[in-house]
């Protein structure tokens, strides 16, 4: 998300051509309305349907029938919400961790920084579906480079069994989640690194400051902006995720690994209840227009200031 | 200067090169961990099926190329990639050329329409795709839409376009006005000024939005496997999904496909890796 806002040297300088402008936003708007914006508007109508595809004929208006029913007698929701946000905060923490630790690492001056800077990027870019097809060869019971590594070590006994067991398949996907998405959080991070004056840590040296304090006292605080608002982007990006964890579980053991976008998918697209997984979607679409407000505040505050 | 520092100030300088080692040592390490998924998804894909189900070593002791040929040819998977490419093309093409107007719209021109504009186009991306694809799903039912690739090129093109937008905003924000103002002034008129002025400068910043664009629509799983549900449509994605299901104890046909599917993604990063990094830093760091 490219967003300049400091264009000071050409306040007031605007082009008056205002047709002109209109024109060139139509293609997009057009797109955007017909394949964004009134599907989503449909889907919030249509979670006040009783809509089955298996039956359409019989579709009936129930009003916040939907909703009634997922707040008040839905267990499989609450679950379901519950480690949606467990998911969520942990993949966004562990990326947070793991993409400071390489920023810190990558912003020494050494040679060779742009090969190590690229290695990182490359769970990034790797398609999801590969992504998941390497871990489960990897997390394989029987086959898999980390049980037969553990095994011949003689660190394990018998083999972890990494995705057929709830509790270990929580964590696990929680691990390749933040292993996907970590690279964005190191680039953001090392960008904001490299914007801190170096003047600072010189006088902070010879303050008598050592590595932890000036950590803690300057790169800590400089870091702050960059900090929230990569981490709720993050946070945002992650509760949306829906193929992170379906084609590493397809939401099991069971339905231990299950995240609300999954359940609305399940809900939609295999019980065939359009209105009950709509409904599903539009709590979501609460939950995250929440987040997205406080992801604006947080860009305004920083627009002032700068 | 390392060497002259050396000479009188010994102590820091020993300093720095422990630090730089342990720096290096730690990214090695760090770093294997990291891709040990990728490395391992070669060296699988070189080995024989037997060795890869005997062997627990990460590469083989022999390289065999058998298992590309076997997914290339046997297989339907030649015919997923040349979707996936068709696809990821056109969608990257009409992306860019909608997102560069409408950026340039916002960027350059005043009221309340535009400052709106970037706002809606910011918090759309934040919607969930759940909610909007089942509409989207019933709508291309609707149109016999379902099934063909026009289907998830017309998704893919539209739910890249919000951060592309604000990518080239961003980028035009950066472009003086005068620019445009002084190609006037020589007889051109606003538009073509954009055509012939300001559209060559920014090309830098075009091609990262277009492999943003292209990287995404290459590897979308979640709308191609609701829009495309016939064997010979499938994407690439949705081809490796199905060997997967497939193919269970073929490990090295498996990662051979994964291989495949990956290596024009890695092209992309090794030539744009630096306008990647720019894209990728400029939301949360230019603010």
């Amino acid at each position: 998300m490219a967003m300049s806002s400091s264009k000071p040297a050409r306040k007031g300088k605007k082009l008056k051509n205002n047709r002109l402008g209109y024109a060139m936003l139509v293609p997009a708007t057009l797109l955007i309305s017909l394949i964004s914006l009134y599907p989503l508007l449909n889907g919030i109508y249509l979670s006040m349907f009783d809509y089955n595809l298996m039956r359409p004929k019989k579709r009936r208006f129930v009003g916040a029938g939907n909703f009634i029913e997922i707040l008040t007698k839905d267990s499989e929701f609450y679950s379901t919400l519950a480690y949606s946000f467990i998911y969520a905060f942990f993949v966004v923490l562990i990326s947070y961790i793991m993409g400071l630790c390489f920023a810190l690492l990558l912003n020494r001056e050494i040679k060779g920084r742009g090969i190590f800077r690229m290695l990182i990027l490359i769970p990034w870019v790797i398609p999801s579906v590969v992504a998941a097809t390497n871990w489960m060869w990897l997390l394989n019971d029987q086959l898999g480079f980390i049980n037969r590594t553990l095994t011949g070590m003689g660190l394990i006994g018998k083999p972890i069994l990494f995705l057929a067991e709830a509790t270990t398949a929580r964590v696990t996907v929680i691990f390749t989640g933040a292993w996907k998405s970590f690279p964005f959080m190191m680039i953001t991070l090392l960008a904001g690194l490299q914007g801190i004056s170096k003047d600072l840590y010189e006088s902070a040296q010879m303050d008598g400051a050592g590595f932890f304090r000036s950590f803690y006292y300057i790169t800590m605080p400089m870091l702050k902006p960059v900090t929230t608002i990569s981490t709720v982007l993050m946070f945002i990006w992650t509760f949306n995720n829906f193929e992170n964890i379906y084609l590493l579980t397809r939401g099991g053991p069971v339905d231990a690994t299950f995240v609300l976008p999954i359940l609305s998918y399940y809900t939609a697209f295999l019980r065939s209840n359009i209105g009950y997984a709509s409904a599903i979607a539009s709590i979501m679409l609460v939950v995250l227009m929440i987040l997205a407000m406080l992801y604006m505040k947080l860009l305004k505050n920083r627009e002032t200031y700068s | 200067m390392a060497a002259n520092a050396s000479s009188w100030n010994p102590k820091p300088n020993r300093k720095k090169i422990l630090l730089d080692i342990l720096t290096y040592a730690a990214l090695v390490i760090i770093i294997f961990c990291v891709d040990l998924p990728f490395i391992s998804m070669f060296g699988t894909a070189l080995k024989g099926r037997s060795e890869a189900l005997s062997s627990p070593a990460l590469f083989p002791a022999e390289w065999k190329f058998d298992s590309f040929g076997q997914v290339l040819t046997g297989t339907t998977f030649g015919n997923n990639i040349f979707n996936s490419a068709v696809v990821a093309v056109t969608v990257t093409v009409c992306c860019i050329m909608f997102a560069v107007c409408a950026g340039y719209a916002i960027s350059r021109f005043r009221g309340v329409v535009f400052n709106f504009y970037s706002v809606f186009v910011l918090l759309l991306q934040m919607f969930p795709g759940t909610l909007m694809m089942i509409p989207l799903f019933v709508i291309f039912k609707n149109l016999n839409m379902v099934d063909t690739l026009y289907s998830v090129m017309f998704a893919y093109t539209t739910l890249n376009l919000p951060f592309s937008i604000w990518m080239t905003k961003g980028f035009f924000d950066t472009i003086p006005i005068d620019i445009e103002e002084a190609a006037q002034i020589d007889g051109c008129n606003q538009f073509s000024g954009f055509l012939r002025v300001v559209l060559p400068i920014s090309m830098p910043g075009i091609s990262t939005v277009g492999i943003f664009t292209f990287i995404n629509a290459w590897g979308e799983y979640t709308l191609a496997s609701i829009f495309l549900r016939s064997d010979s449509i499938g994407t690439l994605t949705i081809g490796l999904q199905k060997f997967v299901l497939q193919y269970t104890s073929d490990w090295p046909a498996l990662m051979a496909a994964s291989c495949i599917a990956t290596i024009p993604t890695l092209i992309f990063l090794l030539v744009a890796q630096k306008y990647l990094i720019q894209g990728m830093s400029a939301g949360a760091v230019k603010g």
